[in-house]
């Protein structure tokens, strides 16, 4: 499973925040400017024309490149004129490479699935994944995935499913490739447009490199729709235990009352395959604990699994995943254990219906 | 099986019935004869166990279904989404070069100079003191790289990334990728396309290594530090002093495993001797904190886990 540099979460987390703004500032602003620079530089040549005919240059032989020059050069200047700067959409542009890196993935996967579903036709996945990519960038549902999917889909292992908000990198660490657990982007389906963008050009056929439409363009986006099909899906075929980690320490609350979780994936479990729901409220290390089991939305959403008639449970800084962001900060005072409380984590996981609010601090021995 | 039917002939019917009757005879014969010998070899082709032309049969695995495109898409997602600023890297020659290092050529003769020009292409800097080994820890080794993004296994360049857990062999009398099957040390070949590959790279992994160096070691096993493990035998070998100024190792203990070596066992004192016989520091730490956390994540109850010191 790859990793990310650095400071890409935030560039990446568009599948998850609808707040666009902090992503704008990314790699949109950044191209824009690279526009404005070339625009200044290409407009200046029209000027260099009358110089070059002033050293002695046959004013004739000049007029028809210059001309040539000046209508290549209009359709940027109008564009710019119409204010549109270059980025026609708020989303990152088409990833490139898309293809190759699709059935790269999908023939990566073949492994984890079952010897009956390894005979899954990558290039048919993909055939079928491509059919969006004819269509205008507002108007793709989540339904124009559904062959996609019939083809992707395969069995989800029980007990493994992992849901989650605002905590990408940590799950993927935690999943760490389905050993452990198995989130959306573990399966086959969410794993080949995993951190990545596309769509068509608004007014052309070919893909746009540009810029993509997120949710404040226009709701029925490509890659919006895709995350959404696949979390339907997903849901659906989820079994046993569900697992769903939130970030206690995120300032707009852990649960996103409306978001993927909460309406492409809540709505779509199957009441007689799940055994129960077990909630995590992971915060920073040292971070600020903006909300924890039975506050906030996080009581909005235990009340909501409560009126579906499911079982929940809600921990607090789960162990396991705690010592996984220890692995960071293992001098943090958060990172000591003390002893009295191993007693108590035993007992903590048969617990049904009830919130918990201590916090652990572990150690570790030498 | 002779054909005793023959049909009487009248005299002019046709051309050919101007040989005598015996002749006739003989060319019925000899014909069906013919046609049996082909019936026979063509079935014998068909029914006989196929396989593909000029494949030798190897003990091991063959290349991995669909080696090129899991390359190439392997690099796009490193250059493009793990490591940007690698962007520029051509991937669709890097997949040519990768074939080209292995394909017509016999699988039980690689060398290092196949994967020279491979090597160039995907020519990578590591940052000072990011370098992390490992010695029969992989798993663990690759859950801390993955945590600690700064940090780099020889799986997290670009090329360990592309060809990590896969397997590919070509053959010296066809120009295709064999996809049966792959010489092995079983097959008395040690020279093979994988293992050539792994060493090629992992000396150049640590030539290019500086600074503070990092090894994860398995304290669990009879022998933390192996002589005869890619770590033993080409990279600490390649450590260059100017470079290098320490490596640091960790000997990590199974979470209720063995405490079979340790910083002060044999083997570490022998990978001790000849790290400072070639004029580097050596540190050593029993259970390195962080990594002990990620070892604690599957076993968060045991009392290693859970007691004070």
């Amino acid at each position: 499973m790859f990793q990310l540099s650095p400071g890409t979460e935030a560039e990446r987390g568009r599948k998850r925040a609808r707040v666009v703004s902090g992503r704008q500032s990314c790699p949109l602003s950044a191209g824009r400017s690279h526009f404005s620079a070339r625009r200044s530089s290409e407009s200046r040549r029209p000027s260099e024309v009358p110089a070059m005919s002033a050293r002695g240059c046959k004013p004739s032989r000049l007029l028809l490149p210059a001309l040539l020059l000046l209508l290549l050069w209009l359709p940027r200047l109008a564009v710019d004129a119409a204010g549109a700067a270059g980025a026609r959409w708020n989303g990152e542009g088409t990833s490139p490479n898309l293809q190759s890196i699709f059935l790269g993935r999908c023939n990566d996967y073949r492994p984890l699935l079952s010897p009956e579903e390894q005979n899954k036709n990558c290039t048919a996945i993909w055939e079928a994944f491509k059919l969006v990519l004819d269509k205008d960038p507002c108007s793709v549902l989540p339904s124009d995935y559904d062959l996609f999917i019939s083809l992707s889909r395969h069995s989800l292992p029980r007990d493994k499913s992992l849901f989650w908000e605002n905590n990408h990198l940590l799950v993927t660490s935690y999943a760490d490739n389905t050993r452990r657990f198995t989130p959306l982007c573990d399966v086959l389906y969410g794993r080949v447009g995993d951190f990545l963008s596309w769509c068509r050009q608004e007014n052309a056929s070919g893909l746009d490199y540009q810029s993509c439409p997120t949710a404040e363009d226009c709701e029925n986006n490509p890659v919006d729709s895709y995350w959404k099909r696949a979390s339907i899906q997903y849901s659906k075929d989820s079994s046993g235990v569900i697992h769903v980690m939130l970030n206690g320490s995120e300032p707009t609350g852990a649960y996103p009352i409306k978001g993927f979780f909460a309406d492409f994936e809540i709505p779509y479990f199957q009441k007689d395959k799940i055994t129960r729901i077990e909630i995590w409220v992971m915060h920073e290390i040292g971070g600020p604990n903006v909300e924890s089991c039975g506050e906030g939305s996080v009581k909005v959403l235990e009340e909501r699994l409560e009126e579906m008639g499911f079982q929940y449970s809600c921990i607090n800084d789960y162990v396991p995943v705690k010592l996984l962001k220890c692995v960071d900060h293992s001098t943090h005072p958060d990172c000591a254990l003390n002893s009295s409380i191993s007693s108590s984590m035993s007992s903590m996981h048969k617990l049904i219906h009830v919130t918990r609010h201590r916090s652990f601090r572990l150690t570790v021995a030498e | 099986m002779a054909n005793h039917r023959f049909s009487p002939v009248s005299e002019g019917e046709q051309p050919c019935c101007d040989i005598s009757r015996k002749a006739q005879i003989c060319l019925c014969v000899v014909l069906s004869l013919l046609v049996l010998v082909i019936i026979a070899v063509v079935t014998a082709i068909l029914m006989w166990p196929r396989s593909p032309p000029n494949h030798k049969e190897w003990q091991g695995s063959g290349t991995t279904a669909h080696f090129g495109d899991i390359v190439l898409g392997r690099c796009y997602t490193y250059t493009q989404i793990v490591r940007p600023e690698l962007r520029d890297k051509d991937c669709q020659k890097i997949q040519e070069v990768f074939l080209k290092s292995f394909l017509s050529k016999d699988p039980c003769d690689a060398t290092e100079q196949d994967y020279q020009p491979l090597i160039e292409l995907a020519n990578q800097t590591v940052p000072c003191n990011k370098t992390v080994f490992w010695s029969k820890t992989k798993e663990l080794a690759h859950q801390y790289t993955r945590v600690q993004q700064a940090l780099f296994t020889l799986e997290n360049t670009l090329l360990g990334y592309i060809a990590d857990d896969l397997s590919w062999c070509g053959d010296s009398g066809s120009s295709e990728i064999n996809y049966q099957s792959c010489p092995t040390r079983r097959d008395n070949c040690s020279s093979n396309p994988v293992s050539v590959f792994w060493n090629t790279v992992s000396k150049r992994f640590a030539e290019d290594a500086c600074g503070v160096v990092h090894v994860v070691l398995n304290g669990s096993l009879n022998e933390a530090f192996d002589r005869r493990s890619t770590f033993g035998r080409v990279e600490i070998h390649n450590l260059h002093p100017k470079k290098v100024h320490t490596l640091q190792a960790w000997v990590m203990h199974d979470i209720g495993g063995v405490r079979s070596d340790s910083c002060s066992s044999s083997s570490i004192r022998d990978l001790k001797s000849i790290i400072s016989e070639r004029n580097i520091t050596f540190t050593c730490q029993n259970n390195y904190r962080p990594v002990r956390f990620l070892q604690c994540v599957k076993n968060p109850e045991h009392p290693s886990c859970t007691s004070g010191i």
